[in-house]
């Protein structure tokens, strides 16, 4: 499979150049793969909180949704009190976009200790009462961002120097998409580093594995959980915040519309591999973009064939441990 | 098998079945068939005959849901979606096939329910092998995918508007109905019946020995395995079977509701409703579906004038008036404490309680 | 001197099956105590009790002295036991070194120099150090299993059923290796390979149907052809 990933990709990026003209295949590459960025920064979290905890975690999305709503909140008043995002220096733009994801991150964050602790952890092993109970706190948090917020669509601001495009070679690249790549290669680079460089990555992936082993090695497990339900909480929350920048608003029930995208990516992937999910996640980007140019209608079922044709393939997903 | 000897296992059957025959819990079954049944004599207003038939449609669908999460232990989202198919099978077959006969509706209700068993199979045979969590994302990514189809597929399922078709006969508005009973009158106990046959049906099914096995494989499956049951067709059987209730009393939805579209009949709502209904009525109890569409339904119609009044005793602070008005939010907090302390439902708790009283005579599940 | 591990008419529950129904061994130090019987005895049941996997339902647990039953594996861990469980659990998606690494409670100087040593003491390791474990034999594998247990100072060792699944060659080099350890080791070893049994046990214990049945030296039960026969159907 590491082998065959890149040459996936390769066929995935090179053939819809069969049916549709290069400058056009150009800017939908880049939608492409910043979509599927963000939907990575919300499956990677997903993928290993399923790995190495077994928890279907309904409450990714409301995580997602919290996020973008507190960067958004971040962002306004930042904005109000310098302008930054109206501001066309481009350190003002970075600043603003900087607190809006330490707002974001650290809301999402905070929101995940205290879900894994209060309504997770206490059903364990129950994987029926997971599912209800997640369910039931996303269907708290969401209606708590109406009570907040108000249940209307709010504008995200985004900063000057990253809306609209450049212009490179008579071709156009959005700029926003290409920050959104270079973010998501990032947050990947730094996953795979603490995964594969620290002790508490090692742990981690052991007990993807088997987690019954890793605590007769005598590590408490316990906080592994909660340290990953938060990590993962927080990319949702990151996730969130970019996405709304990207759609340029945000609304209450964005955290639930994206989920089934991180859901479908997290199957194609692989339970538990981070690497799985860019894949997956970029397949179902790209895949997504040249269709809705091509046939509009067809794009939500492509990435649903996709995940169908994965699961025929392979039933534990591209990356996934043969469980 | 000499006559006069039987078994340890029929002598058991025969005693829990006397003791069936003599428990309140038949008398009390009885009432509410009765209840129902008399309804309409007591003129009751167009709302409440509504509010009756709904309860009963989806006390059926919850059970049929409990077929498949309680008894047989999986964890399905695509419950709504079969629903949703036996709703537009019926109301595309009545509606779309020139003008409408009771045989079109027959052949819409066949319609949905192969479709229904059908994607059941298809969707368990890929799926049914992989992780419990695995199946539960599957299907929900189905649904997610079926309800967008029905929003987009505009030209077969009308859309977002969906469809209001012409019932046929005495299904039709403001028909008249034999013995001059109004049409609604007749069409509720149509459906009352159908709903209580299916109800038996699943009765039947829960405790015959392929129920039994569904229990056993719930709660130990590599037992099961190691016994020699073939787990994955068993579940399948079980699963199908959910289904094609499921397809059956959306068909009957159509019929009464007359309007279908991809937001009531196939959506998230209902599926989040009908898993309400079991755990407030409790899992792995058929009739906890009762209790839980009972109470989820009456208390969505008398919510609203709460609302209103609950809106007026907070009329100062923004934040307050939404606090009051957004009773998802109630709903929600409620879920998650009747998840939290009464696992099992009130049926369950109710006869978990019976049966420490009755001092571990083993209860009838 | 008071006894390494003492497990105290336990019973344990999987579910709502009673697999243990009175469980009794004690272990003296440095020396190797066996647990023996058939399948389905209860052996590993009374392994999983000790490390914690499992709550006993009833009877004591003690380590040195101290009642370890009830608390979580990963704190009985950290007294001093280490568990090779049966089937190895190995991750196998990890390097061998890393599997090393991970099994160590604390990743310091000490560590790695009693790393360096169960390399030394298992070349094969030594030569697969890098590569991904799953790739290993079934030998090979059980070694990696033996060796992260001896990362760590540990008074107690409890090896579940090493020469499971593993051809007479390899079980001979598995002996050797553990016959060099049980000098200045306590070790609890769950076996049905009565010859490898023997070679290595002072004490053992025989269990049957979640209860201890027999108690003695190896000694004696090797020489007793009646018990054998009866309990091991040997």
């Amino acid at each position: 499979m590491r082998r065959a990933a890149p040459l996936l990709i390769g066929a995935g990026l090179l053939l819809p150049l069969a049916a549709i003209e290069p400058r056009a295949w150009l800017t939908l590459t880049v939608a492409g793969l910043a979509m599927g960025m963000l939907i990575f920064l919300v499956a990677s979290g997903l993928t290993l909180i399923f790995g190495l905890m077994d928890v279907l975690n309904f409450a990714h999305g409301a995580l997602f949704s919290w996020g973008a709503y507190a960067g958004f909140t971040v962002a306004v008043a930042v904005n109000a009190r310098w302008g930054w995002a109206a501001s066309p220096s481009v350190w003002a733009n970075a600043g603003l976009l900087l607190l809006a994801v330490a707002g974001s991150v650290a809301a999402a964050f905070a929101l995940g200790v205290l879900l894994e602790r209060v309504i997770v952890r206490p059903v364990y092993g129950q994987h029926l009462f997971q599912i209800l109970i997640t369910l039931g706190a996303t269907i708290v948090l969401e209606e708590l961002i109406r009570v907040v917020w108000g249940p209307n669509d709010q504008v995200m601001p985004v900063p000057a120097t990253f809306q609209g495009s450049w212009d490179v070679a008579d071709v156009v690249v959005l700029r926003f998409p290409a920050i959104a790549i270079a973010l998501g290669l990032a947050v990947y680079a730094a996953m795979q580093w603490l995964l594969t460089r620290t002790r508490v990555g090692l742990i981690v992936r052991a007990g993807v594995e088997n987690t019954e082993m890793v605590q007769v090695m005598g590590h408490d497990i316990r906080r592994y959980f909660t340290a990953v339900f938060a990590a993962g909480s927080g990319l949702a929350g990151l996730g969130g915040l970019m996405w709304g920048m990207f759609s340029q608003a945000i609304r209450p029930s964005m955290g639930g519309e994206q989920l089934i995208f991180a859901f479908i990516v997290v199957i194609i992937g692989g339970l538990g591999s981070v690497t799985g999910s860019l894949v997956g996640a970029l397949l179902v980007g790209l895949a997504y973009n040249y269709v809705a140019f091509l046939v509009p209608k067809a794009a939500i079922g492509v990435t649903m064939g996709i995940m169908v044709l994965v699961l025929l393939v392979r039933p534990t997903g591209l990356y996934g441990a043969g469980r | 098998m000499s006559a006069g000897v039987i078994t340890p296992v029929q002598a058991a059957r025969r005693a829990a079945r006397r003791a069936r025959g003599r428990s309140p819990a038949l008398y009390l079954r009885l009432a509410l068939v009765a209840a129902w049944a008399l309804l309409p004599a007591l003129q009751p207003s167009y709302q409440l005959l509504d509010l009756a038939l709904k309860v009963a449609l989806f006390a059926t669908l919850a059970a049929s849901y409990d077929v498949v999460i309680g008894y047989t232990g999986i964890v399905s989202f695509g419950h709504a979606m079969f629903f949703g198919f036996g709703a537009y099978a019926v109301a595309l077959a009545v509606g779309r096939l020139g003008a409408p006969t009771y045989g079109h509706l027959l052949l819409g209700v066949l319609a949905g329910v192969a479709v229904s068993g059908v994607v059941a199979v298809v969707i368990g045979v890929f799926s049914l092998r992989v992780k419990a969590l695995f199946f539960a994302m599957i299907t929900l990514a189905f649904a997610e995918f079926a309800l967008i189809l029905a929003v987009q597929w505009g030209a077969l399922t009308g859309g977002e508007d969906g469809l209001s078709p012409r019932m046929p006969g005495v299904f039709a508005a403001g028909a008249a109905g034999p013995l001059g009973l109004p049409g609604r009158v007749v069409t509720y106990y149509a459906l009352l019946t159908i709903c209580l046959g299916l109800f038996l049906l699943m009765g039947r099914f829960v405790h015959s020995p392929l129920g039994r096995t569904l229990q056993a494989i719930r709660d130990n499956e590599l037992r099961a395995e190691a016994l020699g049951y073939r787990t994955f067709v068993f579940q399948l059987v079980a699963s199908s079977f959910g289904s094609v209730v499921a397809a059956v009393l959306g068909g009957g939805y159509a019929v009464w509701v007359r309007y279908v579209n991809p937001e009531s009949a196939l959506g998230i709502p209902i599926m989040l409703d009908v898993l309400l209904m079991v755990i407030i009525g409790g899992i792995g109890t058929l009739e906890g579906g009762l209790v839980g569409a009972a109470v989820l339904l009456t208390a969505r119609t008398l919510l609203p004038n709460l609302r209103g009044l609950g809106g007026s005793l907070v009329a100062g602070s923004e934040i307050l008036q939404r606090l009051s008005e957004r009773w998802l939010l109630y709903f929600g907090i409620l879920f998650v404490l009747v998840v939290f302390f009464f696992p099992r439902g009130v049926l369950g708790t109710l006869r978990e309680v019976a049966a420490r009283r009755r001092g571990g005579a083993a209860p009838e599940a | 001197m008071s006894d390494v591990l003492e497990v105290e008419d336990v019973h344990t529950d999987i579910g709502q099956h009673h697999i243990l129904q009175g469980v009794s061994l004690r272990v003296r130090a440095d020396a190797v105590t066996v647990l023996l019987g058939r399948n389905g005895a209860g052996k590993t049941t009374t392994m999983r009790t000790v490390m914690g996997v499992l709550p006993p339902r009833r009877g004591a647990v003690r380590f040195e002295g101290r009642a370890i039953h009830g608390r979580p594996p990963h704190a009985i861990a950290r007294l001093g036991i280490g568990y090779v469980p049966e089937g190895q659990g190995i991750f196998a998606t990890l390097t061998v070194e890393e599997n090393l690494r991970v099994a160590m409670r604390a990743e310091n100087a000490e560590s790695r120099e009693r790393m360096r040593r169960v390399l030394g003491l298992f070349p094969d390791l030594a030569r697969f150090r890098g590569a991904r474990a799953g790739t290993l034999s079934g030998g090979q594998k059980q070694m990696l299993a033996i060796g992260r247990a001896l990362v760590n100072p540990i008074r107690l060792l409890l090896i579940d059923e090493p020469s499971k699944g593993l051809a007479p060659i390899v079980v001979e080099h598995l002996v050797t290796a553990l016959e060099a350890m049980k000098r200045d080791t306590t070790v609890v070893l769950v076996e049905q390979n009565f010859a490898m049994a023997s070679r290595l046990g002072d004490d053992c214990y025989v269990m049957d149907g979640g209860r201890t049945v027999y108690a003695g030296t190896m000694a004696a039960l090797a020489a007793d052809r009646v018990l054998k026969q009866k309990y091991l159907g040997v």
